[in-house]
């Protein structure tokens, strides 16, 4: 203490308050009459002293002298033994380094000069984990705050599993410029916080101890803005306030001005430190940016992540990486953020993003790399197959090899599906099924030619099926219909049948146990649902992202109103909800159940599946809904539910199992499984209804009596007609849409009638943004001007032409950015005349073509669908012509400049 | 009919009470083949993963077994019915009695949904299902196999059951079994290779070559494509396939006039018949509508894909050229399409007949389980060969004798079979 007198007497006086502070609340008497007189020393400078309420106490300046101190020093020697009073003052000797460490943290330093502030803090001072105290916490959240986000929700959570001296090591893999100010971004942050959580809460359970994160160094997120400085590239920042074709047309030049652009010195000496780090092991570059941390913005997929096999000279591979990382950075001046990020309201934030190198997690199989399995991993289950399956059993979509098969829907390529809390209830159950919806292809990084390929997965396994490691967790032999899991390592990969079920992987492994307590814990911590990337190299499990479980706009839970006039109401549910909302509804068939029951020959079940398939392809595609008894694709006993496969509902918006009440009994549905990997990869909501149910609303009346479009339609059915309801809901709703919300928070759905622009507008109001690929106005409506103009320009004498309809998506207002334009054209000429009008079309199909591209970025060899009907097709109806003067959905008219 | 509704059981005796009527049949043997001789209702308790007891409810029906054990699938299904179970068990008499394979009808099943039950939860139900019918069912009296939901796996937990209850090995006790547990080479080849031993066998009798025939074929799946292989080592020219393209959500159908090359397909087609139609034009196959395989100009028809495909609607479009329809399919023609067939005198192999190889080859499996001992391959094959064949030649004779259509003539001989091995037996 002597020393500290003389040589940081500021340290030492402040020592001496501790001490006192401390032995008066030890409630040492001696303490505490010195704080008095001291107290008294002071009044008694003071002229008096006031009571009064609401004038704030007079402060009392703690200056003391030297002598003082010893006093204090004295009396605490007397009662505390030695042992405390240094377990003391180092306690606050620390305290006092910390507050140093907060003031240099929140002066808004650059990270070079916090860097080197923490470094010395972690060399001085050993950070025991140990009672956090204030001042500790203070800092841990001045460093959060500063590295990771400045979100409260976050910083809430983080302050309890963020040590300061994981900064230290955090830091030691940070990339960042001289005067860097920057982040990591919200990719990286989820990932260091679960990761964190996981560490902590794994000292206490080995299963989560065991959970690894692949290597991994960051760039700032101001090292964009550093980058395009440096390059003199500021008109880039303004790209974004561009038209949307402009920033198209522009964005390839972009990429490769940037592409061909330096970097600085001091990131690339950062980046060849991380290099040598690494190795020659493959890596991946994925953007990180600020905006993923905002709540109701999920990014994902939007900037760009790219794999690098990283092979080769030290040369070869920082030229890779730094080609990498121009091109990620590029991408946030891509159309798509841009669209993305204009559509909700978040045009004018910092574009500044950071990046994630991180690891692949894998091994090298023949000329491949790639991890054993992958795959993302959701805490609430959304999909489910079987009633036994509640929403906290969880949900993983896993794959083999690269997780990016998981993580998108293919529609023609399937991951397994497994809910972790019940992982012996299979969407599959025969081995068909099984096979059918297994993965059949599987991406991978090539390392000769230094690419991303997707192949087929049995190949790889003929090739090097030998040195796939955890190869009979992943797979089973199909031999004989029958599945079986193999025994020991005596795979024949050149003769057997496998097919990736991971069955030994959910049986035999701890693996579904891991990954359930993985979702809870970081459910139950982070207070909300999380989705997860994870992969396997065959022996361990890493963790590669963490985020909130984000809802694609149509899946969100959708607000259900209360106190909904009955006459307004369809139907309602309140058993196994999903969430969704489908919005615009306009045909509804619906297959009376009673009626179905009553019919007696097999004959004529058959035939109303096969009505069912027709009116899936006439009917305006997502527009309509399927309502019928019982299990759809029911298998066995076509008597328990429409016999129709895939493709006879594959255009529905919604699939509606009804399930009426049999005496005392109430059947049960099958949950859409006998296509339920198709139904969730392509989107088509499940809906199950229980009308005899207590406080539910299913209006019969509305379903089997409003006038029934089907005998018009197909004339050949119309013995069906008691069965088989086909209603126009606007025809006969003066023009009222259907529309379905369903919330499974509150486990109730609810399908209404609604007025159409209202309908639109509360849509806009509740989703905050609409969607990106769905409806959008502009879509349609360019369209049919378009065609508008070309039926105007349309010379019909010259032609032939006598008539010009517009039908399908455009005239519908349904039309997607892929859509095209289809036309029909009534034609009376000669053969030459047809030639001329149709290299007359062509000539504007491909500049419309061209037209939708810088709109979209969709390109598709030609727009317009033509399809030409005579005068005899009309008179017989033929598929197109039958949509002139059609009765539901009927083809538009469209003037044209003259006449045949 | 008691209801007003769809009734399986109903339907299969209605299509039993025609035959009788052609057969003559007294009433007391009507009677007694109308309704299956015995049945058991029961109820299997299983304890659930999470600890609560489940009660299911199990069936078995033994239609007839006047001329050997009973044989007949397990379904597992949630809206099984005892009609459906008593219809199957009939359809199951005729069908082993159409191929004269010494065996009766039978046909069993639980109330369940697989799709929400665990692997463990449905071998409890097996072998609770085997607990309850020990005594009932075996190698001499009921030989169960596996049906819509069920499969090797289920079978083996039920043999495992059987033996351990009975102290003994009875690997005949159950069909469906994997080769080398108790199952029989062959049984891949054995439906696609049966549709064409019967098509040989109408060839001969028409007086056909088979290396100057041509054929289309609708579907590429197991039975199509050992079909196809045989029928081309007659010598006879495959001019076109359908396959169903998971994608487009549509089949499509592969012409190659000069004669399709099964191995070539083969190499680009996925695990379910699906051809890469990309690939297929490269290979110069002309890609045609699926439906275009019917109206192709031909000699014979194989449809071996789904049910209800020749209708009376695309039974128009069959060419004036083809003379034979030989089904490798479950019921591919309806009934509007079969009276269009019989009047243009287009000779029907029907379904019950041409695809029974399935049937017997189960019969051959458990005929070497019995005996502890197994063929190869070609062993099987060959006696397959035998049993379709004098099958077939029964049936047409009956067909010639009887002047009735070839569909009616094979429900007659089964029926007529099983009725005399009631008389010998002395019931009627």
């Amino acid at each position: 203490m002597q020393m500290l007198k003389q040589t940081d007497r500021h340290l030492f006086l402040s020592l001496t308050r501790k001490m006192l502070n401390h032995l008066c609340w030890s409630g040492i008497a001696e303490a505490e009459r010195l704080y008095q007189s001291f107290d008294i020393e002071q009044q008694s400078e003071k002229e008096e002293l006031t009571d009064e309420w609401n004038v704030p106490n007079q402060r009392r300046s703690l200056v003391f002298s030297a002598d003082f101190s010893n006093t204090v020093f004295a009396i605490a020697i007397k009662h505390l033994s030695d042992e405390e009073i240094l377990r003391l003052i180092q306690k606050w000797f620390q305290e006092e380094k910390l507050s140093f460490l907060d003031q240099v943290i929140n002066r808004n330093l650059s990270l070079a000069v916090v860097g080197d502030v923490i470094r010395r803090y972690h060399h001085l001072t050993l950070d025991e984990p140990g009672t956090p105290s204030p001042s500790k916490v203070g800092v841990q959240v001045s460093l959060i705050r500063r590295f990771l986000s400045d979100q409260l929700p976050y910083i809430n959570v983080a302050k309890d599993y963020i040590e300061v001296s994981d900064f230290y090591h955090l830091l030691q893999n940070i990339i960042y410029s001289a005067e860097s100010h920057g982040k990591l971004g919200g990719k990286s942050a989820g990932l260091y916080l679960a990761a964190q959580i996981l560490k902590k809460k794994g000292r206490k359970s080995e299963i989560l101890g065991h959970v690894k994160v692949p290597k991994t160094w960051h760039i700032t997120s101001d090292v964009l803005l550093v980058f395009t400085h440096y390059n003199d590239f500021s008109e880039v920042v303004e790209q974004k306030y561009k038209e949307i074709n402009q920033v198209r047309l522009e964005y390839p030049h972009i990429v490769q001005t940037f592409k061909s652009a330096l970097f600085p010195a001091d990131i690339i000496k950062g980046l060849s430190v991380a290099l040598d780090d690494f190795g020659e092991h493959p890596l991946i570059v994925r953007s990180s940016s600020l905006l993923e941390d905002r709540i109701g913005a999920a990014f994902s997929g939007k900037y760009k992540s790219l794999f690098l096999a990283n092979q080769g000279s030290k040369q070869k591979r920082l030229d890779a990486l730094k080609d990498a990382i121009a091109e990620v950075y590029a991408s946030v001046f891509g159309p798509d953020p841009i669209e993305y990020r204009r559509e909700r309201g978040l045009l004018d934030f910092s574009e500044e993003m950071g990046i994630m190198i991180q690891e692949v997690v894998g091994n090298r199989i023949g000329k491949y790399f790639l991890p054993s399995y992958a795959g993302v991993a959701f805490s609430s289950n959304e999909f489910r197959w079987s009633p036994r399956i509640r929403r906290e059993d969880g949900l993983i979509r896993l794959v083999p090899g690269l997780g990016t098969r998981a993580v998108d829907r293919l529609s023609d390529d399937y991951p397994v599906l497994v809910a972790p809390g019940q992982p012996g209830l299979r969407v599959n159950v025969s081995p068909d099924e099984t096979v059918r919806y297994s993965p059949k292809k599987t991406d991978v990084l090539n390392l000769e030619s230094n690419s991303f390929e997707t192949i087929e997965f049995a190949d790889l396994l003929k090739e090097a099926g030998y040195e796939f490691p955890g190869i009979k967790e992943v797979v089973s032999i199909y031999k004989d219909n029958h599945i079986q899991r193999p025994i020991g390592m005596n795979i024949d990969f050149d003769n057997e049948n496998l097919v990736a079920t991971f069955e030994g992987l959910i049986s035999r492994t701890p693996f579904i146990k891991q990954m359930h307590m993985i979702l809870k814990t970081l459910e139950e911590t982070l207070g909300e649902p999380v989705d997860i990337e994870f992969a396997s190299d065959g022996r361990d499990f890493y963790l590669l992202q963490c985020r909130p479980q984000s809802h694609s706009d149509r899946s969100a839970p959708a607000p259900i109103p209360k106190d909904l006039p009955d006459a307004q109401v369809i139907f309602s549910a309140n058993r196994y909800i999903s969430n969704g909302h489908v919005p615009e509804i306009t045909h509804i068939v619906y297959v009376d159940p009673l009626k179905y029951n009553e019919l007696t020959d097999r004959r004529s079940l058959e035939e109303v599946g096969q009505v069912i398939g027709k009116l899936n392809k006439m009917l305006p595609k997502r527009r309509f809904i399927l309502m019928g008894p019982g299990r759809w694709g029911s298998r066995g006993d076509i008597k328990l539910g429409v016999n129709v496969t895939y493709s006879d509902i594959n255009n529905t918006a919604v699939l509606i199992e009804i399930a009426r009440k049999k005496g005392n009994y109430v059947p049960d549905l099958s949950f859409g499984t006998h296509f339920f990997q198709d139904l969730v990869e392509t989107q088509i909501r499940y809906l199950p209804l229980y009308p005899d149910d207590e406080g539910i609303v299913f209006n019969e009346e509305f379903l089997t009596h409003s006038p029934n479009l089907l005998p018009e339609m197909l004339p050949d059915y119309a013995y069906l007609t008691e069965v088989i309801k086909l209603i126009d809901v606007p025809k006969v709703t003066n023009g009222h849409i259907l529309q379905i919300l369903m919330n499974a928070d509150l486990d109730k759905a609810v399908g209404l009638l609604r007025q159409p622009s209202l309908v639109t507008e509360r849509i806009r109001s509740e989703q905050r943004y609409k969607t990106y690929e769905g409806v959008t106005e502009n879509h349609w409506r360019w369209r049919q001007q378009m065609a508008e103009f070309i039926a105007a320009q349309l010379d019909g004498k010259r032609f032939g032409v006598e008539g010009f309809y517009l039908f399908g998506s455009t005239k519908n207002g349904s039309a997607g950015p892929y859509s095209d334009i289809d036309i029909l054209i009534h034609f009376r000429g000669t053969p030459e005349k047809l030639t001329s009008l149709k290299h007359w079309l062509e000539g504007w199909s491909l500049s419309l073509d061209e037209l939708n591209y810088f709109r979209t970025g969709f390109r598709r060899r030609g727009i317009l669908d033509v399809h030409i009907v005579t005068d005899e097709d009309i008179k017989n109806k033929t598929e197109y012509a039958s949509k002139i003067g059609a009765i539901t959905d009927p083809a538009m008219a469209l003037p044209l400049m003259n006449k045949e | 009919m008691t209801g007003h509704s769809f009734n399986p059981f109903e339907m299969a005796q209605a299509q039993f009470d025609k035959v009788a009527d052609l057969l003559e049949l007294d009433n007391s043997t009507r009677e007694l083949l109308r309704n299956p001789l015995r049945e058991y209702q029961f109820l299997i308790p299983v304890r659930m993963d999470d600890g609560q007891v489940k009660v299911f409810r199990g069936f078995r029906v033994q239609h007839n077994d006047s001329r050997g054990p009973s044989k007949g699938g397990i379904r597992f299904h949630p809206h099984e019915t005892i009609d459906t179970v008593r219809a199957l068990a009939m359809w199951m008499t005729w069908k082993c009695a159409v191929v004269d394979i010494p065996l009766g009808g039978g046909k069993g099943g639980v109330i369940c949904d697989p799709h929400s039950l665990s692997d463990r939860e449905q071998e409890q139900i097996c072998r609770g299902w085997v607990r309850q019918l020990a005594r009932n069912v075996g190698p001499i009296n009921d030989v169960p196999a596996p049906d819509v939901m069920t499969n090797a796996q289920h079978m083996l937990w039920m043999l495992d059951e059987y033996e351990h209850i009975h102290g003994g090995k009875y690997p005949g006790f159950i069909t469906g079994k994997p080769v080398g547990m108790g199952g029989s080479l062959g049984r891949t080849e054995a439906t696609g290779y049966g549709v064409i031993y019967t098509l040989r066998e109408a060839l001969k009798i028409m007086g056909l070559d088979p290396k100057k025939t041509t054929c289309a074929v609708q579907g590429f799946g197991n039975v199509a494509q050992y079909a196809i292989q045989l029928y081309k080592q007659l010598g006879g020219t495959v001019v076109c396939v359908s396959s169903w393209d998971q994608q487009d959500q549509t089949s499509y159908t592969f012409k190659k006039t000069s004669g399709i090359d099964l191995d070539e397909l083969r190499k680009i087609t996925d695990r379910f018949g699906g051809i890469d139609k990309g690939k297929a034009r490269g290979l110069g196959y002309e890609v045609l509508p699926g439906e275009a395989w019917i109206e192709q100009e031909v000699d014979i028809l194989i449809p071996a894909a789904l049910e209800n495909q020749v209708t009376g609607e695309s039974v128009k479009k069959i060419n004036k050229n083809v003379k034979i329809v030989a089904e490798g399919a479950n019921g591919p023609t309806t009934i509007e399409a079969d009276r269009v067939l019989e009047e243009r005198k287009i000779y029907v192999i029907p379904d019950f007949l041409a695809n029974a190889g399935g049937v017997t080859c189960s019969y051959f499996e458990q005929v070497q389980s019995n005996m502890n001992y197994f063929w190869d391959k070609d062993d099987v094959l060959q006696r397959l060969d035998f049993k379709m064949t004098s099958a077939y030649k029964a049936v047409h004779e009956m067909h010639v004798k009887r002047n009735i259509y070839m569909r009616d003539a094979a429900y007659a001989i089964a029926i007529d079979r099983v009725a005399r091995a009631c008389r010998d037996r002395g019931w009627v």
